[in-house]
């Protein structure tokens, strides 16, 4: 198994995480940051320690700010939120220091691994959501004059189209490729590689943390830590919090199964598949145990108008997209 | 949402994809391939002139040479379209229109009985192996990717007027066995009348040691994969089934095939996936070893598939089997043919190659069987 651009990556950019995939030897490997930053105020000796431990941070107008996997942890010892460049899938227009910090984030990312000239990298980018045409353009050509100038080169692929690449080789790259992750749903359903639909749907994990925060009045920040680490659908709640996320856990995945009945009952020119088709659920926020049953629960209620073979979690949910988009480049070149 | 239009790429594209092991080269043959297809479909709008006159010419063809029956009949065939796009698995659309606790109407006049309905174990994931090789799986299934056909092999009665308390006393029998044994999923009856048996959620004890393939993969004992679908009836015996049985096995083919997505090439006959793991030998079971009606009931000429278990596991078969088609498959050359090149190809005799492919089964029979124990204990 030998591909002639082994140096291409894969990298998927994700509201809540920046993740990056190589190819090595007959393995995948990836790195992933948090895609978030918190700043704090400078002080010589601040900078010393963060120096000294190889925190990744810039100073900037008498700031000093953390970037990536740190910036959690110091969010949680100043009693701070943590910002974020990306929302809803997208940069976000109203974080003024939204391409800076993912330059800063994929710039420690790229670090150890010099960039060959004109390496091929290819990005993901969200679908356009259902509800709504909104433009994707700014954030797809922002990111790729980004790549470009770091000495890539950038090729786009959609996050579902890439849940695709990652987990359905064994039916020929045709099925639905479903990325839960923390602004956005993204949904594509491919026909041996080729994308057919593909749209989004702006309720997933942000919204379920915001929601639950509003409710319980705690940190959204604090909620994203207790979804991550002990929820789970089994229909008991050890308490407030986590009976909130049962409901906004519920209503998001409602949801995303409304919209996929909808989107795939309002296409006429379905391919006529000679087989049923397999359905992958990805993301981070498909992680929580219990939630592939409850989603396929929901969706065997509906009349959904493709016969579905299985549904099932990718093998490795948190990496998956950036796999997807490492296997499309390897195989254009 | 975005929308792209359908490329229908030539049928060879899947099972050549199917075949390539390295996911990345298996994605950008694919990706070459689908290209391709969008760029040749392009082509003949540069000369739509001649496109619209060859097309005139076909449709005028079609017209011509279209069989007798009226519009219901041509579009229960599928002859709907002279569109060179018609796809090229044509899947019927039916759908439930009425049931009580004693029967199910469908759409196409398939009407089931459940008066011999019964549950079994539930249908279990089933494993689906690499076309490829290896021992591993590269996937599971859920839902069932075909139809196995059987016969029931049981006491028949001349199908005569005066017989007719023998024929009901006969079949009353027969689905009590059935439902006892659950058997099959569902049973066609002398008469036509269509029974359901065992559940479509659960597994039928229809095909035991058994294989087949499609361009997704290899399936090994189809019990969990394939839907059992039984003719009251004897292999070689004169009335081996009656009109009445095959129309209605046409319009329950039918019925499955809308239900779960289920291709043509997947819809065989127990001979044509029935194996002897003692002796490497395909064939254990012959019934629909030849005959089977395929065109009655609405599908191709599966005898005309290469045999799986042959080129996948390097099973043979003897001149008793032989004996049984009465006359040979073309599915038989085809398999063979496709060892002997595949060995050639591998640079070995093809009784190595044979050996090399067995030496797999029994690495997937043995892990298989272990499971079982597992699930079993």
């Amino acid at each position: 198994m030998n591909h002639g651009s082994q140096s291409a990556l894969g990298l998927d950019v994700g509201t809540s995480r920046i993740v990056i995939a190589r190819r090595a030897e007959d393995d995948f490997r990836y790195e992933s940051q948090l895609n978030a930053f918190v700043a704090i105020p400078y002080s010589k000796i601040t900078e010393g320690v963060l120096e000294r431990e190889g925190i990744p941070h810039t100073v900037q107008l008498g700031q000093i700010i953390v970037h990536g996997n740190e910036s959690e942890k110091f969010a949680g010892l100043l009693n701070a939120e943590t910002r974020r460049p990306m929302t809803g899938g997208l940069l976000d227009a109203r974080e003024p220091d939204s391409l800076s910090m993912i330059r800063e984030i994929l710039t420690t990312m790229f670090a150890g691994h010099r960039a060959e000239k004109r390496q091929k990298v290819c990005f993901t980018v969200p679908a356009a959501p259902l509800a709504a045409g909104g433009s994707l353009t700014y954030h797809e050509a922002t990111l790729r004059q980004l790549l470009t100038d770091l000495n890539y080169e950038p090729v786009s692929i959609n996050e579902g189209l890439a849940i695709v690449y990652s987990e359905l080789e064994s039916s020929n790259y045709t099925g639905i490729g479903i990325s839960c992750g923390g602004g956005l749903c993204n949904v594509c359903l491919a026909y041996l590689s080729v994308p057919i639909i593909s749209f989004s749907i702006p309720k997933a994990g942000d919204y379920i943390d915001s929601s639950a925060a509003s409710v319980t009045g705690e940190r959204a920040n604090r909620i994203r830590l207790t979804k991550e680490d002990s929820f789970h659908f089994n229909g008991f709640f050890a308490d407030k919090v986590h009976q909130v996320l049962g409901v906004y856990y519920d209503d998001m995945i409602r949801s995303l199964v409304t919209a996929l009945k909808e989107a795939f009952t309002r296409t006429s020119n379905l391919p006529k598949f000679n087989r049923p088709i397999p359905m992958v659920l990805s993301g981070g926020t498909a992680l929580p145990p219990g939630f592939r049953d409850r989603f396929e629960k929901l969706l065997w209620e509906q009349d959904f108008p493709v016969t579905v073979s299985d549904i099932r979690l990718a093998q490795n949910p948190l990496h998956s997209t950036a796999k997807g988009a490492l296997v499309c480049a390897l195989s254009d070149s | 949402m975005a929308r792209s239009p359908i490329l229908e790429p030539p049928e060879w594209v899947e099972m050549r994809a199917a075949r390539i092991a390295d996911p990345v080269e298996r994605l950008g043959f694919l990706r070459r391939q689908m290209h391709e297809t969008r760029e040749r479909k392009a082509r003949p709008a540069r000369h739509w002139r001649g496109a619209l006159l060859a097309a005139g010419l076909a449709a005028m063809m079609i017209i011509i040479s279209l069989p007798a029956g009226t519009a219901e009949t041509f579009a229960r065939r599928g002859v709907v379209s002279a569109e060179s796009s018609a796809p090229r698995v044509w899947l019927p659309r039916v759908w439930l229109v009425d049931k009580s606790d004693s029967s199910e109407l469908y759409s196409n006049g398939l009407r089931i009985d459940l008066t011999f309905a019964v549950s079994n174990r539930p249908r279990s994931r089933f494993p689906i192996f690499s076309l490829a090789g290896g021992p591993k799986p590269q996937g599971e299934g859920r839902a069932p990717v075909g139809i196995v056909y059987h016969t029931t092999e049981s006491n028949l009665a001349p199908f005569e007027e005066e017989e007719n308390h023998r024929l009901q006393r006969l079949g009353r029998n027969l689905m009590e066995w059935v439902r006892q044994d659950r058997s099959y999923h569902y049973v066609i009856d002398r008469f036509g009348r269509v029974y359901r048996v065992v559940k479509e959620s659960d597994a039928a004890n229809h095909v035991g040691m058994s294989i087949w393939a499609d361009s997704r993969g290899v399936y090994v004992n189809l019990n969990d994969s394939f839907l059992g679908v039984s003719f009251e009836g004897q292999t070689g015996a004169v009335d081996e089934v009656t009109p009445a049985q095959i129309s209605a096995g046409n319009v329950l083919t039918e019925m499955l095939r809308s239900r779960y997505g289920i291709a043509t090439e997947n819809c065989v006959t127990h001979a044509q996936v029935s194996v002897n793991p003692q002796n490497m030998r395909i064939g254990e079971h012959t019934d629909w070893a030849g005959k089977f009606p395929f065109a009655g009931v609405g599908l191709p000429d599966n005898y005309s598939i290469p045999v799986a278990s042959m080129f996948v596991f390097g099973f043979d078969y003897d001149s008793v089997f032989l004996r049984a088609t009465g006359t040979r498959w073309r599915g038989l050359d085809l398999a063979e043919l496709r060892v002997a090149r595949e060995a050639a190809a591998e640079g070995l005799e093809t009784r190595q190659y044979r050996a090399m492919l067995q030496h797999r089964y029994k690495d997937i029979a043995s892990a298989l069987k272990e499971k079982s124990g597992e699930v079993n204990q």
